[in-house]
This record gives C-alpha cells, structure tokens and sequence, in this order.
C-alpha cells in the first residue's frame, strides 16, 4: 500500500494536516526528478557540508578487536553529524515550497543544531523543540542553536525528552500549517517523511559503497549503525541494500535498572507520532518512559522501514547498553583519536559482541556523528 | 441513536469528559450529572501517554488520569452500568494507539457492548475504509472530523465513511479554549452539510455561551472539551462543577 514499507508506516495524523503532507510528498517527488533541485543539493553537500565524507581505516582498533573495521567519517561533516545532509535537503524543498518559518524536534541536539545550521544559510525563521531533560544534559548544543538564531523551545511535558519535543513541534505544525515547514529530524513520522529522509540520507551508503570497494577491493562483510529513530541506518544501508552484506543495526539498552530504548528488539507495532512501527509500550497501549545515555536513542519508537527490515529479516538489530557505549567512547579515543557520539558510540560496542567468530572480517560502521557534545555526560559518567 | 439525540436536542452540546479524572467514581457521577443537565450526548475521552493533537489543559487532564491509574479495562465494565443509567449517548474519543493495542476490532466490539454508540478517533489512518467497515458491521458509530483545510474531494470521502454525526474542527491546531474562533467555520459547515443527512457539530476552542449560540446559528451541535476539564480540575467539587458549567453553556 502506498506509504507503506509491509504493514508499518502510514499516515496517523490530525485531519488537519493531510493536505500538507500530501503537498509535500508531490512536492519532494517533483523536487526529485528535478535535475535542478538534484544538482543544488549535490552542490550544497559538496561545497558547504564537506562531502564526500571520509572513510577510515580503524587500524589500531582493528587489530585490537581481530576483524577489519573502516568508518564512515559522518562526524566530519559540517555541524558535526549525518543530520545535516537531511536538513539541508528539507531546506531546500521547504524554499521550493515557499515556506518561511521552520521547526524542528531534536534530543541530542545535533538536528536542532543542523536545522539551525540551514536556516541561517538560508536566511528562514527557526524553532527547534527540545526536552527540558536534553536542554540539561545537551546544553553546548542548546548554545549554539541560539547563536544560530534559533528559538529554542523547552518541552517540560511528558518524560521532557525527544517524543515530547516530537509531539510539541506536530502541534504547532498543527497551527501553523499555511506558514510552517517541518523539518523532522529522523525516518520516523507520517507517511512522506521516512522516504523523504531516507533519500536525503542516501548518500551515506551510496559513497561508503564506492570507497570501501575502492579501498578493500570488495564488499564488507557487515554494515552497522546506531538506530534511535533510524536515519542514519537507513542512510547507509540504503546503499546495500541489494548486496550480500549484513546490516546490523544497534539499539538502546539503556542502564541497569531494566530502562531502554529497544523498540525493535522489545516494542510491539502501535502508532506513534504519525506512523505504525515498533513502539515500546504498556499492555494498555500506553507508551513507555525509555532510558539511554545517548538523548538521539532516547526514543520509545522507530522509523517504519527499520520495523519492515527487521520483519523481512533483511536486518537484525542488536543491543548495547549504556556502560558498553560509554566504554566503546573511550576506546575509539585511546585508539583512534576519534570521539564518537555517544549515539555512533553504541554502533563501535556493538563490534566487541560481532568480532568473536568473525576473526578478519571487514565490518563498515557509521560513525554518524562526533562527540564534543557529549563530554559533560561521559564525565560525569566518570571515565 | 448519536444523530437522533442531536436532532431532537433543542441545544445540543457535546462535553467531553476525560476519563478516569480524578477517579472512574468521580466520571460515573460527572457523566450522569453532564445528561441530567441536558447534555445531548457526551464524549468520554480515554487518556493517552502522547495526546498530539491536545492542547496544555486536554495533555494535562490524560496525563493526571493516567497517574491515577487509568486504564481501559477498568473503564469498560463501568460503562456498562453508566450507559444503561443515562438519557445522553455515550461516545468514545480516543487517539489510536490505545485502541489497537489488543486488535482494533475486538476493541470496537468491547467499547460497542458496554453501550457506546460512537467513536471518534483523531488519529485515524488517511485510509480508514477498513475501520469504517469495521463499525459499520458491528453497529458503532465512527465520527469523522473534517478540518479548515480539507480539500472538497476529501470531504467526500470523509462524509461517505462517517456516521453519528460529522465533526467539523472550527481552527487550525489542537484543543483548547480561544477567544475568537474563525468566521470560516460557518462556510465549512455549509459545504459539509450539501454532502449529508447528518447532523454537523462544530468543536475546538469553544468554551463561552456566546461562542454556543453562535455556533448553534448554522451547526447542529457544539463539542466542549477543554473549558470544561480545564474547570474540572480547578474545582474540589467536579460533579458539582460540571454540572454548572454545562448548565451555563446551555443558558
């Protein structure tokens, strides 16, 4: 069915809001076989993100941990993170579309930071919504998104993290809908944005693809990403997706306490923020408080097409908790010089679990983004 | 009969009443005291962790209720004893997730056989030809809302799939009071009714006797939601309160 990846995805919104999804998705498919549009935005990667992006060779950590591990530098992009590669896309189709003000939902910050990012590049109006509870434990990325001259709107509602700054950025879309742009951050929400974000995240895969077969000579054995909603995942593996490679994306497992954010691995299908996908609640359909030390996997949902991956079994997704990621932060910083997001961090402990039975195997990890960020949090942590 | 209640109602109003606010105890007495004041019919609202398309008194009531203890199941048998006690017709309001959780048809059917005669979901899927066929089986009433900006051949199809009645939201934007509600609403009201038999209600934002009178000029019917629960929980007295609030709507 049409904005369906199997059963999941769709669009559960406000009637309120259909024409404005449907204008955007004829919008985005116009905007897509444009070669104008497709050329602005290849150029805007290029000459102000910094693309193509690197692909590293991690070799202390490889020897380390017996199998071949290459990263794709996502953290050297401009802004920090994969986020921007989708807000300047979005940015650009919001132009095309007239619209002057926009919002955005962010947890860790690093969407908020590239929506404000692109709307300074462009001159447009930008509210980012944001948990209190990530204010606190985010706050540099609260700075700069106010330096960029965005408002940022606190959340106190509800577990005051990323869900709650979802639901409040969809009800002001809900009431602003003539003049708004929503720019949402990851491959979750109605039906067109999964596809949307997924095509702007494209990229990812497609150039690790070439580097890594121009590199090693052929395909890696796996390819592994951070999933909280999914958009880097689905970036990278959209490049892929039709090759004998695993893909392997890791969840939240949160703290000790029993507290996570696994939708996958534990959720059952409901509908959250506009769309039917894996989602972590109670036996009344209520949705669960989640836990993880990283705010951008802080999320009780997932994006449609990851629920689909995992349904098809063309994915697995694998579990990492807080004490592993944090370990994972130090490791790549001893061993590689490289400070990953705690996000990106659970994606590198992932590879103490894949490496035993995989002695030399080339795995391909998305390190989608850097971890400037997230010092305040690691030492209090105390590492 | 939802559409018949309206109808014969000399001044229909529509409270909502969330669930389970303070206690289940407490909405039994509010919902009899709402019908022996007049109420026309009266929306039972199930309280949701994620209430998107809710302003701050609506977000703030499901979320009280939900540290209360809310849950379906405590509410269902005791609305079969409310059902058969008051004149008004009971109808759930409820956002989606809730009510798939253990199979969206076999829920219907519960809700259906403890006496509600209509839902109405505000998160329903673009395509919900399947779950109007669901309640259009089962004998249920789905309650479609048609916003500002639905466009005419979606209105059509929204029309051809809604019975009970036809709620048309008056603003852009979530629940919750406003002082001024858009002249627009009149018109779309027009449009809808050129497409039906059914009565046609007008909700969101409605919460003095003036707003209510002007409504009723050109709609069938007007659903209070917010006003009212934002005064619920202000009082020490809610039945009392209710009671006087819709008393005051209905002057």
């Amino acid at each position: 069915m049409k904005g369906y990846f199997g059963e999941f995805g769709g669009r559960y919104v406000p009637e309120t809001l259909l024409p404005a999804l449907q204008e955007l998705e004829d919008e985005f498919s116009a905007a897509w076989e444009d070669r104008g549009f497709r050329d602005e935005f290849s150029g805007c990667l290029r000459d102000y993100v910094g693309r193509p992006s690197p692909l590293t060779h991690a070799r202390r950590l490889s020897e380390h941990l017996g199998i071949e591990v290459w990263l794709k530098r996502e953290d050297l992009n401009h802004t920090g993170s994969h986020k921007i590669n989708n807000a300047i896309g979005q940015i650009l189709l919001a132009r095309r579309m007239g619209k002057e003000r926009i919002i955005a939902e962010t947890g860790a910050g690093q969407h908020g930071v590239a929506t404000a990012t692109a709307c300074a590049l462009f001159g447009l109006t930008c509210a980012v919504y944001m948990g209190t509870r990530d204010i606190e434990r985010q706050h540099m990325n609260v700075e700069r998104m106010r330096l960029l001259g965005a408002e940022v709107v606190a959340v106190p509602t509800g577990t005051a993290t990323l869900k709650d700054a979802t639901s409040e950025a969809i009800r002001d879309w809900v009431t602003n809908v003539d003049t708004t742009y929503y720019l949402l951050g990851s491959a979750v929400g109605p039906h067109p944005y999964p596809t949307l974000v997924r095509e702007f995240q494209r990229v990812i895969g497609e150039e690790a693809r070439g580097q890594i077969l121009e590199k090693t000579g052929s395909l890696p054995r796996a390819v592994i990403a951070c999933v909280g909603g999914g958009s880097n995942a689905i970036g990278i593996f959209s490049g892929f997706m039709n090759d004998q490679v695993e893909l392997i994306g890791v969840e939240a497992y949160g703290d000790a306490n029993g507290r996570h954010g696994a939708s996958i691995r534990f959720g059952i299908p409901g509908v959250l923020h506009g769309s039917r996908s894996h989602l972590l609640q109670d036996q009344n359909g209520q949705v669960l408080d989640t836990h993880s030390v990283a705010a951008g996997l802080d999320y009780p949902g997932v994006g449609p097409e990851h629920s689909f991956l995992s349904a098809t079994r063309r994915a697995r997704y694998e579990l990492v908790d807080d004490r592993q990621a944090l370990e994972a932060f130090r490791l790549l910083n001893r061993l590689e010089g490289i400070a990953p997001a705690l996000e990106s961090a659970h994606a590198i402990g992932f590879l103490r679990q894949y490496a035993p039975g995989h002695e030399g195997a080339t795995v391909l990890v998305n390190l989608s983004g850097r971890g400037d960020k997230d010092l305040h949090t690691v030492l209090q942590e105390g590492l | 009969m939802i559409a018949e209640a309206i109808r014969t109602s000399k001044r229909a109003v529509i409270p909502y009443v969330t669930a389970g606010l303070p206690d289940l105890d407490a909405t039994g007495e509010i919902i009899r005291a709402l019908s022996d004041a007049g109420a026309a019919a009266i929306e039972i609202g199930i309280p949701f962790s994620d209430p998107m398309a809710d302003g701050p008194v609506l977000q703030k009531a499901s979320h009280l209720a939900l540290q209360a203890g809310f849950t379906l199941d405590g509410l269902l048998p005791r609305v079969a004893k409310w059902s058969t006690g008051v004149r008004a017709p009971l109808i759930v309001m409820s956002y989606i997730n809730p009510l798939m959780r253990r199979g969206m048809g076999e829920t219907l059917v519960r809700l259906r056989d403890s006496g509600i005669q209509g839902v109405i979901i505000p998160d329903l899927p673009s395509d919900a030809s399947g779950i109007h066929e669901i309640c259009r089986s089962i004998g249920i009433d789905l309650i479609r809302l048609v916003a500002p900006t639905t466009p005419e051949e979606r209105r059509r199809e929204v029309v051809s799939q809604c019975s009970g009645f036809v709620y048309a939201v008056t603003v852009k934007g979530v629940t919750g009071a406003r002082s001024n509600l858009p002249a627009e609403v009149r018109r779309q009201v027009q449009d809808i009714r050129s497409l039906t038999d059914l009565p046609v209600c007008t909700g969101f934002g409605v919460s003095t006797a003036t707003q209510v009178e002007d409504m009723l000029s050109f709609a069938d019917g007007v659903i209070v939601g917010s006003h009212l629960m934002g005064r619920v929980m202000e009082s020490k007295t809610p039945v009392e309160e209710s009671r006087k609030v819709l008393r005051m709507l209905m002057m």
